[in-house]
Formats: structure tokens, sequence, C-alpha cells
């Protein structure tokens, strides 16, 4: 029946007719899909048409395309390394990935009284799509209804207030405002505002996300002058969707992980998973380049990698394809030139699947433009292509044309762990028991975290009722000092207590040698100049650690007590020196 | 918190700070103090080991280290307060001037008259609008130059520089010198950006080849760069398709160019020539903010730092005369502005009163131009004039008026070159 269709569709869509497609369907209705094309966007159209018939639950899509070259991985000879080694540790739970999502669970299970190891192959947590994300808790009005996504980002955007305090890190919930420059669009959110008001929309299967979404605010086009001089032309109303925050992402990530950490978790980094062994339908061993270690429950939050987890467990029941999306972030002489992340109805490409695209604003108060979404089918693609960045202008451009090209400071990309469902995973493996996916965690993946450790919190008590609270949990963490935030007198104050918060070390964003060492000597410490950056910010300002860039590396060698040669830009092998000059 | 009044404070004790802070105590200012965020004072000029330095003001080829400490000797024979490894963290529009170091804390500064001294920054990659990923490997040439002639290190075996620009030359020769393979130098123009006499010394004299209109368009690596792409531009600068060409290095050295660093100048909301980046300045180098002069690199960037040093000595002196009240700072300014084949005009204006008797005029040219000659302007009367074989773009002019000519008619100065 589901085969069917999906044969049909694949040969009644033009461009991909001509394709000859192995179609089968398993009896949970997931779809695997394979054939040769020629280009990769065909195997995502492909991918997503298939996603889109109905009762397929998800596609495992194996279909490669002669304009890419994919190579088999194959870890064989490292797990025999590891096995060689003989190095083995026990836990009852592992999870998989310290991004956002990893994060949140470790600190949902913290609380009780398990022993959590969570394993991160980078050097550092949050390296992949949370440090690279525009912090943006989404308010959940622009989520697909009835999807996962939905749901745990309207959950997840109301738990952020408590969180921030809890943890201590910065949450502004400016709002987000569209505005819009034709009748039609005013018209438009006048059905919208009386839909809202008398509650008709509930009825409307495809308003129910708005229906749920709170503190909807309809303004006028003074209003919306009045809030936001700057933007462009003379909007002629505008959407503010009041409960939109925004936050640093990594401090988000971090806060939760040095949280997770207080109440006993471990974080190991440089550790990559090479293999899942099972036993009798169940999880039991985790082999990674380290160690073996014993555990009961694995919990994946692989993000790009998710599908490649899922395999080792014999339980792929879908794939995943890498979406790159690239940001710019504008010199901070814009401060306050918008403070409200805005966007102009009909501007930005909405034939993607993830949101976001527009200006934002950071905490700090920089504009950020983008992000851009673009398929990929390297999940390392971290890169930045011009046509990146005429997109990410063109968004900037709709909400203003005042700031320029050459006030961007810097830009870069991060990779999206889309399914082709395009909707969150989360659930306990069917086939294999203690083994949770968390996968497709994408926008609004960040907004969404505090909702997914709930989530996963409620799914491994399901799994083991016996699991007791911790009577010494800790839930809330301070954070070291920010210097720059501090009054004069608490800055003298924290000199004469320690005068490594008086040398200055990164002077675009006063960031002193005080807090560079906290961060290299932090629970998760930073043993690269990017990893200070996301701790601390030195090097996130206009001249990019140029002028900090030497003294960063300076500091983390003498604080960890390496050669010079060893210090790394962003881990592996990203060397910043070659050799001493005389050795 | 520590509270300190003082006349003159100078910020930033490089070649500007320096020269600027001298001279001021030379013309009578009781208290002077500098506040260097280095540990030594010279601000770069102490990692130019190269020579070349001085021609103008000393007569003689010096290093950086050795300009500078010319000038180092020279404050010590006077009684001028340094504070070092300290930074200015804010600027108040009545003058107080917040700095901080490790064993005052917070400083709070009341000066009578302030010398904004900061210099210059390096434009980064992403100014560049270089593509690809972001692996290491990818510095500036100052940040190179630190790496090995201050801390003894090498950051690569085999390096691209882009930009032509003096700093990349001379980075191209040090790194040969030090064994790291240059594979060339390329430039976005199609004219060198450097000095003609660095062009001879760093790169023909190595056999280290310029590539004219050609640019690094990508960096390639995912965590150390693995190699550049480059390509040709056509003379709108923009990419000619098919002439990509992949190099393999592991170092992308990046020269292109320098910014008037000027954070502090915008907190004072100081008015900004758009052409200089840096403040609008008047004879006095006074910017627009009565009492607050800027020198040197701040002002705009300049090719030889005797002119830096020059321009502290200007600024130095008006402050000076601003303490003594003997600066007229009523009358009426009158503008100086660029004419045929002019950029920027440095000082942007000036007051007839307050001038001795020469004005140095610094400016550079849009376009190359052979057998030219400078004229200075009021109206259509010529009141200065100059020929110059050939000028550049990458090399100021700087033309010395007699004032005695000037003012004739209340009317802006302009200075035009043009082909005679």
């Amino acid at each position: 029946m589901i085969k069917n269709k999906v044969i049909n569709i694949l040969q009644n869509t033009s461009d991909i007719s001509h394709y000859e497609i192995g179609v089968s369907v398993s009896k949970e209705k997931i779809v695997t899909l394979t054939g040769i094309v020629e280009e990769w966007k065909d195997v995502v159209n492909i991918g997503h048409l298939v996603a889109n018939v109905k009762g397929v639950k998800n596609v495992v899509n194996d279909i490669t395309s002669k304009d890419v070259n994919i190579k088999e991985v194959n870890n064989d000879i490292e797990i025999k390394a590891t096995l060689d080694k003989g190095v083995k540790e026990e836990c009852d739970v592992v999870i998989i990935g310290a991004g956002i999502s990893g994060c949140s669970i470790a600190r949902s299970l913290s609380k009780y009284n398990l022993n959590i190891i969570v394993l991160e192959k980078n050097g550092d947590i949050g390296e992949e799509a949370t440090k690279a994300n525009n912090g943006n808790i989404h308010p959940g009005f622009l989520a697909k209804p009835g999807t996962l996504k939905a749901k745990l980002n309207l959950r997840g955007n109301k738990l952020y207030t408590q969180l921030s305090k809890d943890l201590d890190f910065e949450l502004k919930r400016p709002g987000s405002l569209v505005v819009f420059h034709n009748e039609s669009d005013v018209k438009k959110f006048k059905v919208l505002k009386f839909l809202k008001k008398t509650g008709l929309g509930y009825f409307i299967k495809s308003f129910r996300q708005y229906m749920k979404t709170p503190g909807l605010k309809w303004l006028s086009a003074e209003e919306v002058k009045q809030k936001e001089p700057n933007l462009r032309g003379n909007p002629l109303g505008g959407f503010l969707m009041t409960t939109m925050g925004i936050v640093e992402p990594f401090e988000v990530c971090y806060a939760l992980a040095e949280n997770a950490i207080a109440n006993g978790a471990t974080f190991k980094l440089n550790t990559k998973v090479l293999d899942i062994r099972k036993t009798n339908g169940a999880v039991n061993e985790v082999i990674t380049n380290n160690s073996v270690i014993s555990c009961e429950t694995v919990i994946n939050c692989a993000g790009v990698y998710a599908d490649e987890i899922a395999k080792m467990v014999d339980d792929k029941f879908y794939t995943i394809h890498p979406r790159r999306g690239a940001i710019a972030i504008i010199d901070k002489n814009r401060k306050g030139f918008l403070n409200t992340p805005s966007g102009v109805l009909g501007r930005s490409d909405r034939s993607h699947n993830s949101k976001g695209g527009g200006a934002s604003v950071t905490p700090e108060g920089n504009l950020l433009w983008g992000p851009t979404a673009v398929e990929t089918h390297d999940k390392e693609d971290k890169s930045v292509e011009a046509s990146d960045l005429d997109y990410i202008l063109n968004l900037g451009q709709g909400v203003t044309d005042q700031v320029k090209k050459n006030e961007i400071i810097t830009f870069f990309s991060g990779i999206r762990a889309a399914d082709y469902k395009e909707d969150f995973i989360i659930e306990a493996s069917k086939k294999v028991r203690g083994f949770i996916h968390v996968a497709g965690i994408q926008s609004p993946g960040l907004a969404a975290a505090p909702a997914v450790g709930e989530m996963v919190e409620k799914i491994v008590l399901k799994q083991n009722r016996l699991i007791t609270k911790k009577l010494n949990y800790i839930s809330t963490r301070k954070r070291t000092p920010i210097f720059r935030d501090l009054s004069r007198e608490l800055q003298d104050e924290l000199i004469k207590e320690n005068p490594n918060y008086g040398r200055v070390i990164c002077r675009c964003e006063l960031i002193t040698e005080g807090e560079i060492i906290d961060a290299v000597n932090a629970p998760i410490p930073a043993t690269s100049i990017d990893a200070v950056k996301r701790r601390s910010r030195a090097g996130m300002g206009r001249c990019q650690g140029g002028f900090c860039g030497p003294r960063v590396l300076e500091i983390i060698a003498k604080e960890l007590n390496i050669p010079h040669t060893e210090v790394t830009l962003k881990g592996g092998d990203s060397y910043v020196l070659h050799k001493e000059s005389r050795s | 918190m520590k509270i300190i009044d003082v006349d003159v404070v100078v910020i930033g004790g490089g070649p500007a700070g320096l020269a600027a802070a001298i001279e001021a105590k030379k013309q009578g200012t009781k208290k002077v103090m500098i506040i260097e965020r280095d540990t030594s004072l010279g601000g770069i000029l102490q990692q130019c080991i190269h020579d070349g330095f001085g021609l103008h003001r000393f007569g003689k080829q010096l290093s950086g280290c050795e300009y500078a400490d010319n000038y180092i000797e020279e404050l010590n024979t006077y009684d001028i307060e340094v504070a070092y490894d300290t930074i200015v963290v804010e600027i108040l529009k009545d003058k107080t001037v917040y700095a901080m170091n490790k064993t005052d804390g917070i400083i709070e500064i009341h000066p009578k008259a302030i010398i904004l001294a900061m210099g210059c920054r390096e434009r980064t990659r992403s100014q560049a609008f270089i593509w690809g990923t972001r692996p290491s490997g990818v510095l500036t040439a100052g940040t190179v130059q630190r790496y090995i002639n201050i801390e003894g290190y090498l950051p690569g075996k085999k390096a691209v520089i882009l930009g032509s620009g003096d700093i990349g030359l001379i980075m191209a020769r040090r790194m040969t010198l030090e064994g790291i393979e240059v594979l060339g130098v390329y430039e976005l123009m199609d004219s060198p950006g450097g000095l003609s006499r660095n062009i001879a010394q760093c790169l023909v004299d190595y056999d280290i080849k310029m590539h004219l209109s050609t640019t690094v368009i990508k960096t390639h690596g995912n965590s150390k760069l693995t190699g550049v792409t480059v390509a040709k531009v056509d003379s709108n600068r923009n990419v000619i398709k098919g002439t990509e060409e992949y190099i393999e290095c592991d170092l992308l050295v990046l020269a292109v160019g320098l910014i008037p660093e000027n954070e502090l100048s915008n907190q004072l909301e100081l008015d900004i020539d758009p052409l200089t980046r840096g403040p609008i300045v008047d004879d006095q180098f006074m910017t627009s903010m009565e009492g607050v002069f800027a020198a040197g690199n701040v002002v705009t960037v300049f090719d030889l730092v005797d002119y830096v040093s020059l321009t502290g000595e200007i600024a130095g002196a008006g402050a000076a005369k601003y303490l003594k009240n003997e600066l007229d700072l009523k009358q009426e300014y009158l503008p100086i502005k660029s004419g045929e084949n002019v950029s920027f005009v440095v000082p942007q204006k000036i007051r007839l009163n307050n001038l001795s008797e020469e004005l140095p005029l610094y400016f550079r040219v849009r376009n190359k131009q052979e057998k030219t000659e400078v004229g200075v302007f009021e109206l259509e009367n010529k009141i200065y004039k100059k020929r110059h074989r050939v000028v550049l773009p990458p090399e100021m002019i700087v033309e010395k008026i007699s004032t005695k000519l000037i003012g004739e008619i209340n009317t802006p100065l302009v200075v035009s070159v043009k082909e005679v």
C-alpha cells in the first residue's frame, strides 16, 4: 500500500521519474530507498518526497549520487586497538554527543542515582550545531502543528525562564517581530488576530500551533516605528511574538554540562564511539577509541552522526541529511540599532525546511544575520561560500539597508542534523532494549533543549522504575565572573582580590587574563583557542583574535603546562605554531 | 579606586604617543602621562626588526626597535609618567578616562587634554571575504611577525601571502630567512600595495613571485589549513571563472590592510572621516572635541613611521598650546578638500590664527600618475605647486605649505594632482 504510493510519486515527479529507485517498506512503515542518481540534490528531493507520503514513518535513504563520493566508514582497526588495550569502564547511562541535547539530557538525568558518562568526539562540548546556532529561543509559532518539534518547542521556550535563573546564563526576551509592507498581508494578519481572539483557529488543524503560542501581539505602523525605528521603509504593521528569547547557545550548553558535572556526570572529550555491542537484545557495551564501557542505557544524541550510531545497534530507521547554515555577525558599533530579532514577510526562502533566516541580535547586542540552509552530502562541510553571504546579505537588506557588508566582522557555518521527516525523533528503540534515539534535532533544537531533557528523563524512568533521586542534587550553578558586566567599583574589588582580572587580554571585548585562566581551568577545560573564545568571548570582537590570539595561546600553554607548539586553534591537529624558530 | 589628575594623558606608547608626550613636555606641560597596554614602550615597532625606519626623521636607516629606542631614551630624560600593562577601558565625554592594570585596579584619570595614539589594527580574513572553512594556519601578517620576531616560533612550513602591502612584503622576506617556503604574494589590485623599495628588497632579491590581479578566494581544511584556492580577477575585482588554482600550503598570511583603531574615539563620538576612517583633525591634530587630540595611525594609516612621529609632535605641541590657552578656539575653520586624483587630505580643516610657519599636508592619490604636479588652490589661485615624476596610491605624499600664502581669500583649500 505505502510502497505503491511511494513508487507512484517517484514515477510521476518530473526530474526524477527517469531514475531507477529501489523501494522497500518495513512493517514499521520505514521506507528504505536505494539507487544511483546524478546529483546530491536529487537524493535529498527524493528523500523528502517519500517522507511526505502519507503513512510513511521515516526514510532510510541509501541512494547515492554520481557527483559526490561518500566513503564507507569502517572502524574495525580502531575497534581492535581498543579491545587490545583492554581498558574497561562501567556506568549506567552513556550519552553519545555533548551538544545542547546531550548536555540537557545529562543534566536532567543527573538528578538521579545514575552513573552517567557523556562521550564527545570533539575536543570540546557544543562544538557542532550548538555553537554555530543563532541563539534564538523560538516562540514555537512556526513549527508544524502536530509535530514533536512543535510540542517541545513550546514547552522548552517556557522552561528557559527558570533554567536561566538556575544555571546563571543570560536570557533576554526581546520578542520576534515580523513586519509587512502590503495591504494583503495586513488583511491576513487581521484574520489571524480574529482566529486567535475568537478561538476559532482551534478548529483549523494548520492553525493549532499558532493558537497554542502565547504572547502574540499585533502592532500598528506607529508601534512598529516606535519599537524599531531603524527598520527599512515604512512597514504597515507588525506581528510581535513576545516570548521569543535570545541566548548565547554555547553558554547554555556549557551551563547544562557544568551542572551535570556538579551532580556527578562524567564528560569524556576526544572520545569517539566506534561500536555498540548488544547482548540478548539489550545494549551491553560501548566501544570508544579509549575504552570499552559497559552500560545499561545508551542515548544517541550524535547529531549528524545519529544515523550511523543507530546503525551500530541495527536500528537505523532514519537517515540524517546534513544541511549547512551560515551566519554573519555585525560589528558591535551597531549595538542598539536593532533590538528585536526581525523579519520582513516574504523575504526569507521558505522553500527549505529549517526556520530562521532573518536579522537577529545576540545577547551582547551584535546584529546577527542568517542562517542560510544548504543541503550538503558532507557532514563536516562547515564552509561558507560567496552564495551563502549573498543570501545572508539579502536577508539583512530586507530589514535595513543601512548596515553594510563591510560591517560584518565574521561569518561561519554549522550543520543541521535533519532527517527526512524534518521532525525530532525521540523514542526508546523498539528493537534494542536500553537504546534511546534522540535524532533529527535541528531548529528549534536549542529552544526545545530543556524539554528534550525532560522527555528523555521520562523515557529512562519508564524503562527502569527502580531509579531513585539523589538526596544531594544541586539544581543551580553560578558562573565565574564576567568582568565587563561589573560596575567599576566591583571591577576594582575583583582586581584587588585577584590581580589576573586586572590585565586585559582581548581588548575588543574587554576580556581579562583572569577570565581566560578560569576558562582553561573550568570543569570542562578549554584546551584550544576557540574553546577559550566560546567560554570567555576572547577573540569574538572585531579584530577576531588578531591581537589576543598569541596571548591566549601563551596562557593555555602555561596553564596546561604544555609547549606552545601543542596548543591548537580548535582541537585535533589544528596547531597554530609549527616549531620553535631556533630549536 | 585610584584617582589621578594630569594635564595631558597620552593613550598609547607607540611612535605617535612617544613623540606626542615628549613634545607636550618640551612645550612646558607639567604633568604628562602615557598609558601603554604592553609591558614596554614602542608599540608595533618592537616587533619590526627590519630596517627602513627613520630616513626622514633621523637621516639614516634604522630598525623599528632602534627607531623606538631613540624616542624612549629621549622620553627617559623627562619627567613623564608611564603606566605599563595598563589599558584604557572607557573615556567619558567630560574627558574622564578609566584605565586598569593588575596593581592599581581601576584608575580614574582626570586629564585636561587627551591625545589619542592607539594606532591601527589589521583587517581579518572575514573582512577580506575569503570563503571556505576556518582552519588554523590563517594569520594576519602582524601576528606572524609577532610569533617569529618576539616569541620565536614559526607558524608554518609553506606560506601563501595575500596582500602586497609593506607588511606582506616584509614578512615574505622574513619568513624566507627563517626557512618558511613562501609560495607567492597575491594581490587583488593590478598594482602592488607596498613601497617600491620593499618590492625590490623583499621579493625580487629572494625570487618570490608577485601575482597581481589575483586573490585567495577560499581556504581548505577543517582542522589545519591544507591549501588555498587562488583566482584571477577582472578590472572590477570579480573572480574570472576558470582561473582558479589550488595551492597546497599550511599558512596563509593576510596583509590585507590596516584600519585605524578608534573604539575610544567612538566613545567620545568624535567626527570621523569616512575616507581616512579616523577622526577629523585640524592643523593642531585636534579632533572635533576641544582638548582631544589624535596622532599617528589613529588618524589615518601612514606608510612611514617618520610621518607618525611628526603628527605626534604636532598633537603634543597642540595640546600644550591648548593648556596654555594659546589656541584660538573660536575662529571659523577653513576646510581642506580633496581635488583631482586625491583620495584624502589630513588635516581636514585649519584655523588660520593657529598656524605656525609651515603647514604639512598628508595625502594619497587615487590612481597612479606620471609626470604630475601637486597643486594647492584657493579657488583658481594656486598657492603651492610641486612636480612629482610619479605618484602612487600606496605612497603617501607630504607637502609643507608656507602659511604666509594661505588665507588671502576666505575659501577652502583644495589639493589636486594633475598631469603636466
